[in-house]
């Protein structure tokens, strides 16, 4: 037998054994496959009937919420008017187009939280003065994001400015700019609760006691003794209760 | 020509088909093993997610409350209709 001939079976018989090796650890590895998807196919077939009933259930649950979203917006038209779509834009950006489509209308759509704040928009929605067009809605927002407050209140006008308003009172012992006037009769009444004049009591002396000091203080008046249609209420007593 | 130049030619075609052979086992039986351990992740992903689907049928509880929360949103409605003014 020629050289050639050996090295050509032994070739041959190199490669039949590879393809049995190799052939046979695959085939042991599509077994493992074969078990293996016969665990995962009943698990799949639960979730495909678990999820069955979800299409209806959500359908219904689109159905309800559509049917309150259409009534809602149509409200929303009714009270905020030609308003409607610039404050849908304003709360959520981009759906003020799809409101006016969904309730039929066109037009063009004008943010109304570019020219006010939210809170001042809703204001002005609910009929409260807000200035309508206190700036352009192309310009910058007229918001501060820091005094947003301020920025809102300016929309309004008011001589002076935001910042003109009357300070409130400074109330104190020693006030400079005490809003109540000084009293005539301080620490003393000059009516009692009927409404009657009160005999004004004579002074003490400035000093204490100006005789020597050896008296003891006047006792104060005895209190005139309860009688039987004293009046203990003013009410009805008044001039202009009479 | 000699006779023996077919012979040495097959025997060059062989062994250049050996090696090209044997990678080309290797790389299926690399494919095929690398599928079980993915499989069996699947099967404990799909065991879990069937589990959690034990909760869908809270949907039809949750559908009872959407459609009474839609109720109560339209009679709300229904007073602002009243309460405010047109525009």
């Amino acid at each position: 037998m020629k050289i050639q001939v050996a090295i050509i079976l032994l070739e041959v018989v190199l490669i039949v054994l590879a393809l049995a090796v190799y052939l046979i650890a695959t085939i042991i590895q599509l077994f493992k496959i074969n078990a293996g998807l016969d665990v995962v196919l009943p698990a799949v077939g639960e979730i495909v009937a678990k999820t069955a009933p979800i299409n209806g259930v959500l359908d219904a649950i689109v159905k309800n919420l559509v049917t309150a979203r259409d009534a809602l917006e149509g409200l929303h038209l009714k009270k905020a008017g030609a308003d409607a779509a610039g404050l849908v834009e304003s709360v959520f950006p981009g759906e003020g187009a799809n409101f006016l489509r969904r309730v039929g209308r066109s037009g063009k759509v004008v943010n109304v939280g570019t020219v006010y704040t939210r809170g001042v928009g809703i204001l002005a929605s609910l009929g409260r003065g807000a200035p309508i067009g206190a700036a352009h809605t192309k310009g910058p927002a007229v918001r501060d994001p820091k005094y947003s407050t301020t920025a809102a209140s300016m929309l309004y006008p008011r001589p002076g400015g935001a910042r003109s308003r009357p300070k409130s009172p400074v109330v104190g012992r020693e006030a400079a700019h005490s809003p109540y006037e000084e009293a005539l009769t301080p620490g003393e009444r000059p009516r009692d609760a009927t409404g009657r004049h009160v005999e004004a009591a004579p002074r003490a002396a400035p000093g204490g006691q100006a005789d020597g000091g050896d008296r003891p203080p006047a006792a104060a008046p005895a209190p005139p003794p309860p009688t039987a249609n004293r009046i203990t209420s003013a009410k009805g007593t008044r001039p202009w209760e009479r | 020509m000699d006779p023996d130049i077919p012979l040495w030619l097959m025997v060059i075609v062989l062994a250049v088909v050996i090696p090209v052979l044997a990678s080309l086992l290797k790389g299926v039986l690399k494919a095929a093993t690398s599928i079980p351990p993915k499989i069996d992740a699947i099967a404990g992903v799909a065991a879990a997610a069937s589990k959690d689907l034990d909760a869908v049928v809270i949907l039809l509880t949750t559908q009872n409350y959407i459609s009474q929360i839609t109720g109560s949103v339209l009679n709300y409605g229904g007073s602002l209709n009243v309460a405010l003014p047109d525009y």
